[in-house]
């Protein structure tokens, strides 16, 4: 295994999240629609029906192009590509061929080893789904919901290297389509899909040997595990004499295994040609640059930039731009704040982030905005509060919308700094625990933790630490 | 008069006026239809006697209940005070390849025999709401894919009302057979490279194809989708216009129709050829075709009859004040049916895909053992042979490694042929015209089966008409005379993009200087002409 090189390059097709079809105006997801319910005559190839091309489509596609650095193709078009498929109802499909929407591009993948893999765009495309088939009862049946749902291919040139690479890409990539806005990327749902090319070749080797493609690899844990299995599969081929065969294999993620599916031997022909029934795309020099100006910074960018601009750690620039949200919620509370990005920082990985898990919401959805975020860490900074009670005030602006501020006064949340008030309870407890205080002066110093707890049990955790330590001492000590 | 006899405009404006009903004109259309049309076109086994040899056969469908229940709406809007549409009771046929909702649309083809479409055309829609009647669906050759109407699987075909022992032409054929036998008075139809125009020719009616865009495809089942145009056949050229006007404009369904304005086509009319300037080209002299064996081009020239019906018109509109501009080179012209054998089979063999067994149509009625037989089975048993021949064609021409030599380098000729219309139209170039008169077939009707079963030698017949849809441009045909059998002659006059305007008012300005002429006199063997001999 050592002495060879594992060549990967991966398709994905990524769902755009428009609210209708590419080429009608059916809604475009069904994820929990009936079979066969949100169809027309347009996306189920009806005679006489004409594709009109959903222009969100386009802008989302273009958008994915800009954010992949791509060029945007100021005019593109559509092509037929021509097979029989009973999920196919025009016996079609429209997709782009030589003139697609973007060109070239690329993703840098950061590895968890501190490595930069530097992975090119080969295509970049637009294009209608097709239907679903299967068959019950020794019946096929078909689903047409899912005909003519927006799709961009794109397809990688073979620069990924391994399983873990090939996952990260996926993982980025998925953290990218998120970021600006253009796909749900949930791959349960099948809204990002992927094919991986696999080949293998001695070290130090430049050629491209046969390859084979795994389909339906749906998953990240499956596209690491089916690559390392069909690596080493062909690995261990070569190794006793075998030549690798161009097969499509299909990857059974319950069972783990790759089976095959069919040789690749006769590639089928598409008899490609324009799509006579929709115009060229174009896209004015103005509406490119719109496009451009109106991504957000980069996952990448902005993850440097938190490192650079507010002295973040690695890792915590990596989390906290994990998703976008996450990081404008973070400098949204850093402006509120007026600084403290390194206890906002810390507030938001340990302590919000499980808010978010537990109440599953993104930074965008909660309720406890960043301004509340920066109200409480700035209660506790400055001795208002105690840090429990602080964290427990994040569950309750969470839950009632209240300002932090209100909350503490209307629940007395306030650490007792008074000196004066403070004495008065201490005293208290000390005339009502005779014994200790003697074991105490007798020399068990070690006591003196009981004390404090003593007093922060009796004042509900409101107590001033520190003071209440000075007033201990003060007292035991006479 | 009988009311089948008079024309749309008049039929409309006297039912606007109050002086005729829309349900009186459908009745009488529908009687007509009785009279002349014989056996509806069917897929069953049929026997043609003696006297259904001499019918029509225009009808595949007749949609009475439908008519009658439309033209009682325009009956009610104008008891109502309301305005019914500028076809107020208009009778129309629509050729069977428009969905039209509650009626069968076969597309003259076994694969649809049953088919329902949910939904109506745009171009049909537009005829209904503007008080139009629709009659029924009238016959075609089988996907459009013809000249002569003779392939449908619907027979008996439709016979030349002006000798039934001719072709209508086609693929419009039961079209211009419906208007020129006083059934109908407009029929809408399709033009992919001459279907409209010339069996308008051949039936001695006017038959438009508008500039590609100009009026909705949505609904007209797809043959060539780069090249299709629906258009108006009508008896004379201000119903063509009219009918036109109720048709044209954007569709937000369909991405290829323009968004231009709609021009006023019945005021254009009024105006005279004074100072236009009217093209003639030796181009249009001839018909050229390839040797199959050397590929040797041969100069065929056009019927004498035709070609002088050419120069007569060229006459009476110059005496009308027109400059007469020769030698017109469109020296691409000869191009054209090459170049359509590449595009149009391609897209149609594209097109035809959909009819595959599994939604809709035609389903083998053998036990398939797979899903590949079940496709090779029905499309087998559904397609008549020249869809088969077209799916072959087009399946070749675009497959790897042939689509470069043939589809790329035909993209490039049409190109070559949009030029000529380019630089002869350019109003700061040499020609600056206005109109090129062409004639629009190279002879007139032939006889049933002379030429059916040669598919190469049928689509030659399309030569003078298919440059036009090349290029995109407008053309229209109007009927010149008749020739020395007694069948009509058609002349085509073609403009330049969106100029349907300028067209229509050339054609009619010829009809208005040519009424009194004799040969109008005459009468379609179907409405009791005599036929010569
Ligand atoms: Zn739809």
């Amino acid at each position: 295994m050592k002495d060879y090189e594992v060549i990967i390059g991966l398709e994905t097709h990524i769902q755009l999240n428009t609210v209708t079809k590419i080429f009608c105006s059916c809604k475009a997801d069904s994820w929990e629609d009936e079979p066969n319910t949100n169809i027309c005559p347009v996306c189920s190839g009806l005679p006489g029906v004409l594709p009109v091309l959903n222009e969100e489509a386009v802008r989302k596609g273009a958008a994915l192009a800009a954010a992949m650095h791509a060029e945007i193709n100021p005019e593109s078009r559509f092509d037929r590509k021509n097979y029989f498929y009973p999920d196919l109802p025009k016996g079609y499909q429209i997709t782009q061929f030589d003139q697609p929407i973007g060109k070239g591009g690329c993703l840098d993948l950061k590895m968890p080893d501190g490595q930069t893999r530097h992975v090119r765009i080969h295509k970049l495309h637009l294009e209608e789904d097709a239907g679903k088939t299967k068959i019950e009862h020794g019946t096929r049946l078909v689903d047409f919901n899912r005909c003519g749902v927006p799709l961009v291919e794109m397809v990688t040139e073979p620069d990924l290297r391994s399983g873990d690479e090939a996952a990260q890409y996926l993982i980025q990539l998925r953290q990218l389509l998120r970021w600006i806005g253009v796909s749900e990327a949930d791959m349960e749902r099948g809204h990002l899909r992927c094919d991986a090319n696999v080949s293998i070749r001695k070290r130090g080797s430049e050629v491209l040997n046969t390859k084979t493609e795994i389909k339906n690899v749906n998953s990240i844990d499956a596209v690491r595990q089916a690559i390392g299995e069909e690596a080493k599969r062909q690995v261990e081929l070569v190794e006793s004499g075998g030549t690798v065969k161009s097969y499509t294999l299909d990857w059974d993620a319950d069972r783990g295994k790759l089976t095959m599916m069919r040789s690749k031997e006769s590639e089928a022909d598409y008899r490609y040609f324009r799509e006579p029934d929709l115009l060229p795309v174009v896209l004015s020099e103005e509406k490119i640059e719109a496009i451009r100006a109106g991504l957000p910074e980069l996952p990448m960018v902005r993850r440097e930039r938190f490192e650079r601009e507010y002295g973040l750690s690695a890792y915590d620039a990596e989390i906290l731009t994990g998703e976008r949200s996450l990081s404008e919620y973070f400098e949204a509370a850093v402006k509120c704040f007026g600084g403290g990005e390194k206890s906002i920082s810390n507030w938001m990985i340990n302590d919000l982030t499980r808010l978010m898990n537990d109440l599953d919401k993104t930074a965008a959805e909660l309720i406890l905005t960043p301004a509340f975020l920066a109200e409480i860490i700035r209660l506790v900074e400055e001795g208002k509060i105690n840090a429990a009670t602080g964290k427990n005030l994040l569950r309750k602006v969470e839950e009632s919308g209240r300002d932090p501020v209100e909350i503490v006064e209307a629940e007395g949340l306030a650490v007792i700094a008074d000196s004066g008030a403070l004495r008065t309870q201490i005293e208290a407890i000390l005339a009502g625990a005779p014994d200790e205080v003697a074991n105490f002066k007798a020399g068990k110093e070690s006591l003196l933790g009981w004390f404090v707890g003593q007093v922060m049990r009796a004042t509900g955790g409101k107590a001033d630490p520190k003071l209440t330590r000075e007033i201990l001492l003060e007292l035991l000590k006479n | 008069m009988k009311l089948v006899s008079i024309s749309a405009f008049e039929i409309a404006q006297k039912v606007r006026g109050g002086e005729l009903k829309a349900s009186q004109v459908t009745q009488e259309a529908l009687a007509q239809i009785r009279k002349v049309d014989g056996i509806p076109g069917s897929l069953l086994p049929y026997q043609v006697s003696a006297e259904e040899e001499r019918k029509v056969h225009a009808f595949i469908q007749v949609t009475e209940e439908m008519a009658l229940a439309q033209a009682k709406k325009v009956d009610e809007a104008v008891a109502n005070g309301e305005d019914p549409g500028m076809l107020a009771g208009v009778p129309i046929s629509i050729k069977d390849i428009f969905c039209v909702e509650g009626t069968t649309t076969t597309a003259a083809s076994r694969f649809l025999e049953n088919f329902e479409a949910p939904y109506t055309a745009t171009s049909v829609q537009k005829l209904i709401d503007a008080g139009g009647v629709i009659l029924g669906k009238v016959n075609l050759d089988e996907f459009t894919f013809g000249s002569s109407t003779e392939s449908s699987a619907y027979q008996p075909s439709t016979n030349n009302p002006w000798n039934t022992e001719h072709v209508p032409g086609g693929s419009s054929g039961g079209s211009a057979a419906s208007v020129a036998a006083e059934e109908t008075a407009l029929s809408l139809g399709t033009d992919t490279g001459g279907s409209i125009r010339q069996p308008a020719a051949f039936c001695g009616v006017v038959g438009l194809k508008p500039t590609y865009g100009r009026i909705s495809r949505l609904g007209l089942i797809a043959f060539s989708s780069s090249l299709d145009c629906p258009g108006p056949i009508s008896r004379d050229v201000r119903d063509a216009a009219l009918m036109l006007q109720a048709m044209a404009g954007q569709d937000p369904k369909d991405s290829t129709s323009s968004v231009r304005p709609v021009g006023n086509y019945l005021q254009a009319l009024e105006q005279d050829v004074r100072g236009l300037r009217i093209g003639l080209s030796p181009d249009y002299e001839a018909v050229y075709y390839p040797d199959l064996e050397t590929g040797e081009i041969h100069r065929e020239p056009i019927q004498k009859e035709v070609h002088d019906a050419v120069l007569r018109a060229a006459e009476v509109l110059a005496k009308a004040g027109a400059e007469i501009v020769e030698n017109v080179p469109m020296p691409n012209t000869r191009y054209g049916i090459p170049v359509y054998f590449v595009v149009s089979r391609i897209e149609a063999a594209s097109n035809l895909h959909r009819f595959d067994g599994v939604k809709y149509g035609y389903r083998t009625k053998s036990e398939v053992r797979n899903l590949e037989e079940l496709y090779r089975r029905t499309r087998a048993e559904g397609f008549g042979p020249e869809p088969k021949l077209r799916i072959l064609m087009g399946m070749y021409l675009s497959a790897a490694g042939y689509s470069s030599d043939y589809y790329q380098h035909a993209l490039k000729v049409r190109a070559m042929i949009r030029r000529d219309f380019d630089r002869v139209f350019d109003p700061i170039g040499e020609f600056s015209l206005d109109a090129m008169l062409t004639p629009t077939t190279a002879a007139t009707a032939f006889k049933r089966k002379d030429v059916f079963g040669d598919s190469l030698l049928m689509q030659y017949s399309d030569q003078m008409t298919v440059a036009s849809n090349h290029a995109g441009v407008p053309a229209v045909t109007i009927p010149a005379g008749l020739d020395d059998g007694g069948l009509p002659i058609g002349i085509q006059l073609i403009g330049n993009d969106f100029c349907e305007d300028m067209i229509l008012r050339i054609g009619r300005a010829f009809e208005q200087k040519t009424q009194d002429d004799a040969w109008r006199k005459v009468r379609p063997q179907a409405l009791g002409g005599e036929v010569q001999a």
